[in-house]
Order: structure tokens, then C-alpha cells, then sequence
């Protein structure tokens, strides 16, 4: 068979992708410390390395990029090429719900063959959607605790999660969402690479994926 | 009357002095400035000032002791002289029927005119039987009081947002003021006690300007819990700085370090106990090297606990209770996905094996 390359990611599409990604590695590691942090008197005279206020520091840039990549995400749900906009995905369409079972079937070593799509499967689709939805709520609990005097965020964060106590709390359980789907995700993204001829790890650098040539 | 109260001999009037000093401090906690000053001590002494009518619910009385005796005796005679107090039962001299005539000729003569404090929660459960005074509900007592009143102060957390009482599974269905009514402004001075300055600012806001202070989402007056403990916390450079005592009574605690990993609720907390303070010593919880158990936040018995650990456990599902910490749980998840994730892999593995077929089946 005869493949060819084409563009499934725009750049911007790429760039949230690592954006994302890596801070969510930073928010996680600083996210720890600041729920328990494990330097303690016993470094005290280590100097001002890995203090509480180092670590929410970087967790609060680390917010911050995570936000404005989030943004980035949803925008292009609406705006971004065919394969980025959200109706390519999501399992509410016909085409898309026969493509959830198929790869769900595919996953399950119950088919050898997969549909071939340039964009996202339905069933990763739907979980990176959940991701977004996730994300938000992070987000906003995150801002809930990190401007506690801000009635805007006040009236947010009592709406969604209730006191400061239950949106950290929130804050934290949250966070083992995103290291399971992080563990999840990597495991799928590299059996989809050994199973499949589209060459999935690359496109999320160079943005391209191999396509059967249509003769 | 004279009562000794701690070894103090209690006057019957307050002495200018100590009433002026008494309203300064009200008013450098609600950030007035020198010229409003004089508008606030006319508004406290004068005559025509609205009498205020003091509901008790349930509640320990707590919340009124530390008002009138936990202090250096100024501030207790400072509100009892402020507050023209006509039904009170923990202080007031009547008893019985003639009690209840008070309540109802004041209800009479000053109707909307006057202040309700309600202090303790009141139960809704069974037709709010669980609290009854002179015959009455709770319920109905309030029915009958606050929309009579100016306005409503729920001191306490448990008049706030209902307690103790209230926490799970909340058998006789306690609630705060504002869940059961809102016809009149509501105002929450929440704690468990209260810090009486915060009271005091809020009366005299009331008397001076006619109206309640302004509040945040939860109706707590901003200028005493518009901002959270632990961003006023003398401990504080200690968190930054990364130096926790891990235990009760070890070096770091007698070091005077952050009481975080102790549990402190400080950071999810509003209130102003780091800078008025308690009992005109100086002293706070956190300062004397306890962690805040975050008394002024509603559910806080349900959501700040376990008092001495960080976070709230999860409970995990149909094990009937039991409940572990929200990392052990996380990483016991993990664990399984993990093995989830090696079994999905040697089933691959297995398959291709079984059916012996090459993996690439096209020759590109
Ligand atoms: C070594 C690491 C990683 C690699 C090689 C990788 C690779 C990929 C690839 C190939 C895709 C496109 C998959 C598809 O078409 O279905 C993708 C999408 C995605 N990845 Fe990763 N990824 C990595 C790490 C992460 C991490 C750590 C996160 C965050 C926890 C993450 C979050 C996402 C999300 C949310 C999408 C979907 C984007 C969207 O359409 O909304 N990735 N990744
Ligand atoms: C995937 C994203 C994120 C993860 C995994 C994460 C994780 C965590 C964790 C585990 C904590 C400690 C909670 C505790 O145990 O008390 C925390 C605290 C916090 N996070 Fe995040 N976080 C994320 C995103 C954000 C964002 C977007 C913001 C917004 C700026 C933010 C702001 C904060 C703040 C303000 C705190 C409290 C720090 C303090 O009071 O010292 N987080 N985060
Ligand atoms: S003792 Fe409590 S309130 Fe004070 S800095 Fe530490 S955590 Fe914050």
C-alpha cells in the first residue's frame, strides 16, 4: 500500500498540546509539595531552594500557562481545522458513535482493523473532552483559592465546589484525574503507534499523519 | 449593680474613658477614619438608639459569654451600655410571663425600628420541635420577631449556617437565619465564638450609618472576614520558608513554626483572629500554637475535618465507611490502572502469539 503525508495539527493545535502537557507535569510534582510538603526543618539551613513559597510560585505560573493552553483548546474546538473542531470527535453524530464502538471493539482485540481517520478517534474524543471539562473545574478552583478576596471568583467557587476548604479539597482529588489520564493516555497514544501505520507519536511534533493514497 | 466578674469590680456605668476606647476599637476594625469617629460616639450614646431584641436557639451560650465575660470586663459593659438590651435571657432580670411581655411590648413599640440577634441554630425537623421556649418553636418565634425587626444579626456559626447542630446527619434538621428567612437585611457574624469586636463593629456600623456593613457571599461583614487567616498569620514567613512542625510539641512546634502539616484550616479560613485577637491579651488559637479548625465556614464540622489532618478523607464506596486519604486513594486507583494497563498489553502480546500472524501486513 501506498501512504501519504498529510497535515492533521495545526501548529497552534501542537503548541496547546505541549503547552498542556508540560504543565500539567509542573503543576502536579509543585501540587504535591504544596499538599505536603516534604522539605521541612530538616533543610532549614539548606538555603531557599525548594521552599513552599519557590514551589507555589512555579505552581502559579504553571496555572497560568495551563489556563491560557486550555483557552487555546477551546477556541480551536470552534475555530481550528476539520480535524480540531469538536463535531470531528464527539460521539453525538451518526459517523462518530459507529466509530466509538469500532475502536472501543479495536481496543478490545476483538477487530484487527480500525477506521482510518485523520482526526481523533471518538473514544479519545470523548475522554479529551472530559479533560477540557476537567481542566475548567481546575481552573476555577485553582483562581477560587488564588484570589480569595475577589467576590467574583468567591460567588464561582461557592456555586461549584462550596467553601475555600471543600474547592481545595476538590483542587486536590482533581489533580489524580489528570495523572491517571496522563498514564492512560501515554499507554494508548504508544499502543495506537505499534498497532497503526498513521505514525501517531509523530504527528503531535511535526503535526502530519500517513494516510492509505487513494488510487 | 455591682457583680465581680474575674476579680473586677464592675461599675455600674461605664466610664467615658473606657467607652471611647471601646469605640475606637470598633471602629479601626471597620477601617473608619478620624472624622467619621464623632459621628460613631454620637450614634452609640445617643438615647434614641434602636433596642435590640436577643433571641436564643439552640446554642451553648458560647457565644454570649464570650461576648460579655471572656474579655477584660470594658468591652462586655461596653456593649451591654451600647445595646439598649430588652429581651435577653441570659442577662436580662425577668423570668417567665413577665419576660414574654417584654418581648411583646417591645415588638409593640419599636416595631421595625429594632435589632434581632439571633444567636444558635433553629431546627425545622417535625415541625421544628426539637427547640421550644415559653411554648413556642423556634421557628415560630423567629416568624413572629424578625420581620418586626430593622434588621437581623446572626451571631455565631450556628445561627449563620447552623452549627454543630447542623453537622451530619443533622438529626433535627438545624439551619442558619438566612436559610429560613430573608425579609430583612441578614447579617452572618459567624465563629465559634465570635470575636465580640466584630459584633460590636457591626452594631455600631448600624447605629451610625443606618445600615448593615457590607458583606461577602456568604453575608459575613467584609471588614472582619474579608480576608483569609492565613494571609495575616504571624506563622506565615514560616510556610513560605517551607518550616512546619510535623508533631504537637516537637522542636519545630516549640520552634513557633507553621502549623500547616498539623492540620491548620488557616488557609480556607476568613476571619480576623489574627489581627483583633481575643480577650485583649493578644491571644488567637494559631498564636498560642494550635491550628485553626476553620470555626467561622459553614459545614465546618463536616468539611475541616479531621481537625488535625490537611484535607477531608474520601469515603470509599460500598465499603460501609470506611474512608482513606485522598492520595492513598489516587494512588491505590493508580495501582489498579497500571495493572489494568499490563494485562490490556500481554493480551496483545498473547493474541499475536496465538494467531502467529506477522504484524505488518502490508510491504510499504
Ligand atoms: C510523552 C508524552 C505524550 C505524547 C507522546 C502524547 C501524544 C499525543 C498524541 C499523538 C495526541 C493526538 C492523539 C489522537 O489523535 O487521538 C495527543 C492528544 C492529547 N494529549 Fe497527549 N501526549 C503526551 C503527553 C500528554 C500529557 C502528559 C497530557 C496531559 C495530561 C496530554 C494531553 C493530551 C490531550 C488533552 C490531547 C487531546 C487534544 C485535544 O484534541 O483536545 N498528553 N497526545
Ligand atoms: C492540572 C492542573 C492542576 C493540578 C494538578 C493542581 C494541583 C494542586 C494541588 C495538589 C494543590 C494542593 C492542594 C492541597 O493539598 O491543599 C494545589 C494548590 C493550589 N493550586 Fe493547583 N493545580 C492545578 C491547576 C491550578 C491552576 C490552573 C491554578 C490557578 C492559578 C492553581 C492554583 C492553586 C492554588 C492557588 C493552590 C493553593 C496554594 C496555597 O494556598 O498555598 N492550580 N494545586
Ligand atoms: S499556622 Fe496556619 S494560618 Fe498560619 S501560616 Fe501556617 S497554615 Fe497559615
Amino acid at each position: 500500500m501506498i501512504y501519504e503525508r498529510r497535515l492533521a495539527w495545526s501548529v497552534l493545535f501542537r503548541l496547546f498540546h505541549w503547552f498542556f502537557a508540560l504543565s500539567i507535569v509542573a503543576l502536579v510534582v509543585t501540587g504535591f509539595y504544596i499538599g505536603d510538603p516534604w522539605t521541612n526543618t530538616t533543610v532549614i539551613k539548606e538555603g531557599k531552594i525548594f521552599t513552599m513559597e519557590y514551589m507555589r510560585y512555579v505552581h502559579f505560573i504553571a496555572g497560568f500557562v495551563f489556563t491560557g493552553a486550555v483557552i487555546v483548546r477551546i477556541y480551536l474546538w470552534g475555530a481550528g481545522n476539520r480535524q480540531e473542531k469538536i463535531m470531528d470527535f464527539l460521539p453525538v453524530t451518526s459517523r462518530n458513535l459507529k466509530n466509538l464502538f469500532s475502536t472501543v471493539a479495536f481496543y478490545l482485540y476483538l477487530k484487527d482493523n480500525y477506521e482510518d481517520r485523520l482526526g481523533h478517534n471518538a473514544l479519545a474524543g470523548l475522554f479529551y473532552l472530559i479533560t477540557i471539562v476537567m481542566a475548567v473545574l481546575q481552573i476555577i478552583s485553582g483562581f477560587y483559592m488564588f484570589y480569595p478576596e475577589s467576590s467574583f471568583w468567591q460567588s464561582c467557587g461557592l456555586l461549584l465546589f462550596g467553601t475555600q476548604g471543600q474547592g481545595r479539597f476538590l483542587h486536590h482529588l482533581f489533580m489524580w484525574y489528570f495523572i491517571l489520564f496522563a498514564f492512560v493516555h501515554f499507554y494508548i497514544v504508544v499502543w495506537n503507534d505499534i498497532r497503526c501505520q498513521d505514525g501517531l507519536i509523530s504527528s503531535i511534533f511535526n503535526g502530519r499523519k500517513f494516510r492509505p493514497k487513494k488510487v | 449593680m455591682s457583680r465581680n466578674v474575674h476579680g473586677f469590680d464592675l461599675e455600674a456605668r461605664l466610664n467615658r474613658r473606657t467607652f471611647l476606647k471601646g469605640c475606637a476599637m470598633a471602629a479601626a476594625a471597620l477601617g473608619l477614619s478620624d472624622d467619621m469617629f464623632p459621628k460613631l460616639v454620637k450614634a452609640a450614646s445617643s438615647p434614641r438608639r434602636p433596642p435590640v431584641v436577643w433571641l436564643h436557639f439552640q446554642e451553648c451560650t458560647g457565644c454570649t459569654e464570650a461576648l460579655l465575660r471572656a474579655s477584660h470586663p470594658d468591652i462586655g459593659r461596653l456593649i451591654l451600655d451600647i445595646i439598649s438590651l430588652d429581651y435577653h435571657e441570659t442577662v436580662m432580670a425577668a423570668a417567665g410571663n413577665q419576660a414574654e411581655e417584654n418581648l411583646r411590648s417591645t415588638l409593640e413599640r419599636y416595631n421595625g425600628r429594632f435589632l434581632c440577634v439571633v444567636e444558635g441554630a433553629i431546627p425545622t425537623k417535625d415541625g421544628g420541635i426539637y427547640c421550644k421556649i415559653g411554648g413556642r418553636t423556634a421557628m415560630e418565634i423567629l416568624e413572629d420577631v424578625a420581620p418586626k425587626s430593622a434588621a437581623v444579626i446572626a451571631i455565631g456559626t450556628c445561627a449563620s449556617f447552623g452549627g454543630v447542630q447542623a453537622a451530619s446527619p443533622n438529626p433535627t434538621g438545624a439551619v442558619g437565619v438566612r436559610d429560613l428567612f430573608n425579609a430583612r437585611p441578614v447579617i452572618n457574624i459567624s465563629g465559634c465564638p465570635p470575636n465580640p469586636v466584630s459584633f460590636l463593629g457591626t452594631v455600631l456600623h448600624f447605629l451610625t450609618f443606618k445600615r448593615l456593613p457590607p458583606t461577602d457571599q456568604l453575608g459575613r461583614p467584609l471588614f472582619a472576614y474579608g480576608r483569609r487567616i492565613h494571609d495575616h498569620c504571624e506563622r506565615r514567613p514560616h510556610f513560605d520558608e517551607g518550616r512546619f512542625a510535623d508533631q504537637f510539641g516537637d522542636s519545630g512546634h516549640r520552634e513557633g513554626y507553621c502549623l500547616y502539616k498539623l492540620g491548620c484550616k488557616g488557609p480556607e479560613t476568613y476571619s480576623n483572629c489574627p489581627t483583633v485577637r481575643f480577650n485583649d491579651v493578644g491571644a488567637w488559637p494559631v498564636g498560642i500554637g494550635h491550628g485553626c479548625i476553620g470555626c467561622t465556614e459553614p459545614r465546618f464540622w463536616d468539611t475541616m475535618t479531621p481537625f488535625y489532618e490537611r484535607l477531608p478523607h474520601v469515603s470509599i464506596p460500598g465499603t460501609n465507611g470506611i474512608s482513606s486519604s485522598a492520595d492513598s486513594a489516587g494512588s491505590k486507583i493508580l495501582g489498579i490502572t497500571a495493572a489494568a494497563i499490563g494485562i490490556h498489553a500481554a493480551a496483545g502480546i498473547g493474541k499475536r502469539f496465538l494467531k502467529n500472524k506477522p504484524a505488518e501486513t502490508d510491504n510499504t
